[in-house]
């Protein structure tokens, strides 16, 4: 039997996707986590970043400084246009409207009419061209054991990880200032704040961007070794993202980063074992049906950790109890 | 702490086995798993040249008379990069034309091979543009033959297109009608499951995001029963709405009530039902595998009304739902139980202060969402091929009717159900039909932002 | 206990009654009106608030006094009307708007933050902080002195509210009586001109009573204007300079403590033709608003009712 799966496994600690879902799930904490904000288009939020990175890359043959401007730019204007109208909606109000909207945008690119930009269904391959002549690390494969990386894919995942500490230090320093005070105080009772002098709305706007910009970014970090893909940012991407993010700790900073690395670890690990059992015969699937099993794992992990562990991993008890 | 743990693992021991149920069930239905990948008919088209490309587009010509498939006609097929090729159709009227690019193919009819040489397409003589997406099989490009030659201005039914218009395009009224049909249609079949999702939201404040799951396992109830074991269809029906409530009452009874028990915020509970959508849903792929799923009925059309042609199920299943419907309204109204549940909608407290049994209305509601479900999801299947996702692929739209028609009214619900169905299928006369839903949603999200009680409900209400 | 006599330098400008102007009043409201479907629930044609004074605004359930609070505050809109803090109009004003201009409320049913601490509550209370700025927020040094200077204020607050003990635990472990202190304490954070307290004594044990009034006694004394609606009659003889009756939306009644307690239009609001039910508990006012098939009325004590079953778990 190949039990080299195990350390492949360990190789989800490089992977883009690791490294991305930890900085949209930082994002998407600092929505619902912190502020209280029932997004369920993070996923929408990852789409505009990634497209606007994407497009401008590859088909206007912009500079990465400038691709990456026009990502956060990207995002702010899509949290612009969510919640100028939402966000003085009810909270179930907001997240059937931020499903939408991500449904929307994903819709929208794959239209042939526009597939001269977007690529339509195929969506855009190259993104990588200029953050990789940027790459300083010499042309060799890295690794040990069974896991190989090329210079490219190591020198996206330093800068990636390095991306998401930063962030993550920025969210610790906004959530320990006044500013995050105003934060969480909207989690719990917006008129409360609201009668103390806040501008609740302007706050939940700010809140709304700043997530919105780490999931754009997120996902610059995933398409540029990978490719961008329009159905990689359907609902279930939003719903993973919520998994991490309540398994870590929605309200903690570093919760959602481990919240990634463990989330991808034992899918990593799951997929292989069922490989293996199918393989051998051991259970009654085919391995047309192993597909579906991590999906069945994630919806089963998700429904446990908020009936049993809502403070998730890393979580304070008290502060896990989310305000309805 | 003693009792806590009890009730924690209890809990745990329903979670698992209500999922264990559905699992249950769906391998009941198909039989052994291993043999499942197998057993479901996939959309009926003939295999040809098709194989050696991703995606293809599949032809059927048939006369828009009797709908009689139409064998022998040549077609001819252009596409991108000087794509071009000539196919004849087959005796079921079909051919299957597999093409290797992605883009707008050009699908022609060629007047002189049809029968008599004088048969022309009902859409006109122009060539259909059928859109090919990647890795999209049998895109359909399907023709009515009829021996009148297609002109909007020498007076079609209820048309009244300009003068200056080619006589091959088809007229207003053949566009705006035919569409109206099937958005009623749809729509009257959507509700059903609309008015369960407001019945379950006004009594118990949940947004079940589940409840998409309960409308597929309807659909496959139906299916199994009878596409795979080829009893009649009534009784498939019949037992998806039985079924269906079973389903539903087991959900409360092992999930929501306990839950509701541990005084779990709504919030939590929304993501709950999103954790169990997507694990149902994905038993359901394991079980009836990633195809599309036909159910048997006839194909033929049974009523024309103008350019709207229906078959007998077109015509059946909006009767049966709106008997169902004006049932429910009749039980909402007049019955008891109905009253109570009205009351504990409007308000819970008071309900209960009032001598209500909550707990009882909530299981009902249930019930009845699941049942109502159940028939929506099987009369889906004889309106439309079905698959695992089927019920997460209209979730969106019933949302959207739901929160049009102003969350927790069960009539809003049926309203908004309708005008958002015929607006996705008549939007697709200005809009690419694969942007059909953006415009269901957009029109939720102005709606919400202009009116965000709905169109029927309350304002007072709105926090 | 009912010694509130009739101070010797007059708060109103000729007879004591509804809509009658005041000597120096702080806030004015002309034509105020809200309905909700086709029921009036506030129609309030003038009133005055005296300023530096402690006002009661009382009346049965239903009256509109709280509607009539949200729609000064900014957190509900009225059909028509205006207001004005000091001459400065607050119609259509944003309720973080009118926090700011100086005129702080307190909730009905407590909104202490409870997943926040004690201390964080009440700093959260306080303005002028650069902190709160998403640029400054990001270098500590920036808002660093105001931050101490507030926590300085907050501790001085908390130990007059005797909260001190308290500051480290989150609001969640305080009583129902402490949160309303310290709900109170929070709105002092930001020095109000006008500070309208909603039923300050709902849900405090009596053994917090004494020490509550103190509080809003403390208040006038310090210049803040005081304006709260109270159901505690007890209360509102023991501090109020002035009361103003509600009922049905309207102001029937205004005057000095001592004398309104005894208008008759006063006990008809209140008592109406149910001398015998309990009016003070929510269900015995459910029955009279049934009998008088208020549906308004109805419908908010109902909501009242599940508000303290929902509480009480």
């Amino acid at each position: 039997m190949d039990f080299s799966f195990v350390p492949l496994a360990f190789g989800q600690l490089l992977s883009p996707l690791t490294i991305g879902y930890a900085l949209a799930a930082l994002g998407l904490a600092v929505h619902f986590g912190f502020t209280g904000l029932l997004n369920f288009g993070q996923a929408g939020f990852m789409a505009v970043g990634g497209y606007a990175f994407a497009i401008t890359t590859t088909e206007f043959g912009w500079p990465l400084w400038a691709s990456i401007l026009a990502t956060v730019l990207g995002s702010v204007l899509f949290a612009l246009l969510l919640g100028i109208p939402t966000l003085r909606l009810r909270a179930d109000y907001l997240s059937i409207v931020t499903i939408a909207a991500a449904e929307i945008v994903r819709y929208t690119v794959k239209t042939p009419a526009i597939s001269s930009f977007t690529g339509g269904s195929d969506g855009i391959n190259g993104s990588s061209i200029t953050f990789d002549k940027l790459d300083p690390l010499p042309d060799i494969t890295y690794g040990f054991g069974v896991l190989r990386f090329t210079n490219d894919d190591l020198w996206i995942a330093i800068v990636g990880w390095i991306v998401v500490i930063l962030a993550a230090f920025l969210v610790r320093q906004l959530m320990r200032s006044p500013w995050g005070r105003i934060v969480k105080g909207i989690r719990e009772d917006e008129d409360a704040v609201r009668s103390l002098g806040k501008n609740v709305t302007w706050y939940k706007m700010q809140s709304l961007i700043l997530g919105g910009v780490l999931g754009g970014l997120a996902t610059v970090i995933v398409i540029i070794p990978t490719s961008l893909q329009p159905d990689n940012y359907g609902t279930q991407t939003t719903f993973f993202l919520y998994t991490i993010v309540l398994l870590g700790g929605a309200t903690t900073v570093f919760g959602p980063i481990i919240g990634s690395i463990i989330f991808w670890f034992v899918l990593s690990i799951t997929d292989g074992l069922l490989t293996l059992l199918v393989a051998n015969h051991l259970i009654p699937l085919t391995s047309i049906q192993q597909g579906p099993i991590r999906f069945i794992l994630v919806g089963i992990a998700l429904m446990l950790l908020v009936i049993f562990r809502p403070q998730g991993i890393f979580g304070n008890k008290r502060e896990a109890h989310f305000s309805v | 702490m003693v009792k806590a743990r009890t009730g924690r693992m209890r809990l745990t021991r329903w979670v698992l086995g209500l999922l264990a149920l559905a699992f249950a069930v769906s391998a009941l239905a198909v039989g052994p798993a291993g043999s499942a990948s197998a057993a479901p008919t996939p959309v009926p088209t003939p295999a040809q040249t098709a194989a050696a490309y991703p995606q293809s587009i599949g032809i059927w010509v048939r006369l828009a008379s009797d709908k009689s498939n139409v064998a022998g006609v040549s077609v001819l097929i252009t596409g991108p990069k000087g794509f071009s090729q000539t196919v004849t159709t087959d005796k079921g009227g079909r051919a299957l034309v597999g093409v290797p690019y992605v883009g707008d193919y050009k699908v022609k009819i060629d007047v002189a091979s049809t029968p008599g040489g004088k048969l022309y397409p009902t859409t006109g003589v122009a060539p259909r543009i059928v859109a090919v997406d990647k890795g999209d099989p049998g895109i359909p490009a399907f023709f009515l033959l009829s021996p009148t030659i297609p002109n909007p201005s020498s007076g079609g039914s209820g048309g009244s297109g300009g003068s200056n218009q080619p006589t091959t395009s088809p007229s207003l009224g053949d566009l705006i009608f035919p569409r109206l049909a099937t958005g009623l249609i749809f729509g009257l079949l959507i509700a059903l499951a609309s008015v369960g999702v407001s019945l379950i939201y006004g009594t118990t404040g949940l947004n079940n995001f589940a409840h998409g799951e309960l409308v597929t396992f309807g659909a496959l109830v139906g299916y199994t029963v009878s596409g795979l074991w080829g009893m009649p269809g009534w009784l498939g029906i019949l037992l998806a709405v039985l079924l269906g409530g079973a389903f539903g009452w087991v959900q409360d009874l092992g999930l929501w009530k306990p839950l509701r028990k541990r005084r779990i915020a709504l919030i939590p509970l929304m993501i709950v039902s999103i954790g169990l959508s997507l694990a149902v849903r994905y038993i359901f792929q394991i079980a009836y595998g990633p195809d599309l799923l036909v159910t048997p009925s006839d194909s033929s059309s049974f009523l024309n009304l103008g350019p709207v042609h229906l078959r007998f199920t077109d015509v059946t299943s909006p009767i049966i739902a709106i008997v169902v419907l004006l049932v429910v309204a009749y039980v909402m109204l007049r019955t008891r139980i109905g009253k109570a549940t009205r009351a504990v909608a409007d308000n819970g407290a008071l309900a209960s202060a009032s001598g209500i049994n909550v707990e009882r209305v909530i299981r009902f509601v249930w019930v009845l969402g699941g049942a109502l479900a159940g028939l929506s999801g099987a009369l889906i299947g004889y309106y439309q091929p079905v698959s695992w996702q089927t019920g997460a692929s209209v979730l969106l739209l019933i949302f959207a009717s739901v929160t049009l028609g102003g969350l927790g009214t069960a009539f809003g619900a049926l309203v908004g159900s309708l005008i958002i169905s015929v607006l996705v299928d008549e939007s697709t006369i200005v809009i690419p039909s694969n942007m059909k839903l953006v415009a269901a949603l957009l029109v939720m999200i102005i709606i919400l932002i202009f009116r965000p009680q709905g169109i029927l409900g309350r304002r007072d209400r709105i926090g | 206990m009912s010694d509130a006599t009739i101070p010797a330098t007059q708060l109103q400008v000729g007879e004591p009654g509804p809509g009658v102007p005041k000597v120096d009043p702080i806030l004015i409201a002309d034509g105020v009106r809200r309905s909700f479907g086709g029921m009036t629930a506030v129609d309030v044609a003038h009133v005055e608030i005296p300023r530096g004074k402690i006002t009661a605004l009382i009346g049965p359930n239903g009256a509109g006094k709280t509607t009539f609070f949200n729609l000064l505050t900014g957190f509900d809109r009225p059909d028509s009307g205006t207001w004005s803090l000091d001459g400065e109009s607050l119609s259509h004003v944003p309720a973080y708007r009118v926090a700011r201009k100086g005129m702080v409320r307190t909730f009905q049913l407590t909104k202490a933050l409870s997943l926040l601490s004690v201390m964080e509550n009440m700093r959260l209370g306080a303005t002028g902080q650069g902190g709160e700025r998403f640029g400054a927020a990001l270098f500590t040094p920036l808002w660093r002195k105001r931050e101490a200077d507030i926590t300085a204020q907050a501790e001085e607050l908390l130990a007059r509210f005797k909260l001190d003990a308290k500051k480290d635990d989150y609001a969640a472990s305080l009583s129902g009586g402490q949160r309303k202190l310290l709900e109170m304490a929070r709105a002092l954070m930001s020095k109000p001109r006008l500070v309208m307290l909603d039923e300050p004594m709902a849900g405090v044990n009596p053994a917090l009573t004494q020490s509550l009034l103190g509080h809003v006694l403390d208040l006038k004394n310090d210049g803040t204007t005081v304006l709260f609606v109270e159901h505690d009659m007890h209360m509102v003889q023991t501090i109020a300079d002035w009361v103003i009756v509600m009922a049905e939306g309207k102001i029937v009644a205004e005057g000095y403590p001592s004398v309104v307690m005894q208008d008759q239009a006063v006990i008809d609001a209140y008592l109406g033709a149910h001398h015998d039910t309990d009016l003070g508990s929510l269900t015995g006012q459910l029955e009279v608003a049934k009998d008088l098939g208020d549906s308004f009325l109805v419908e908010e004590l109902t909501d009242e009712i599940g508000e303290e079953n929902t509480d009480a778990k």
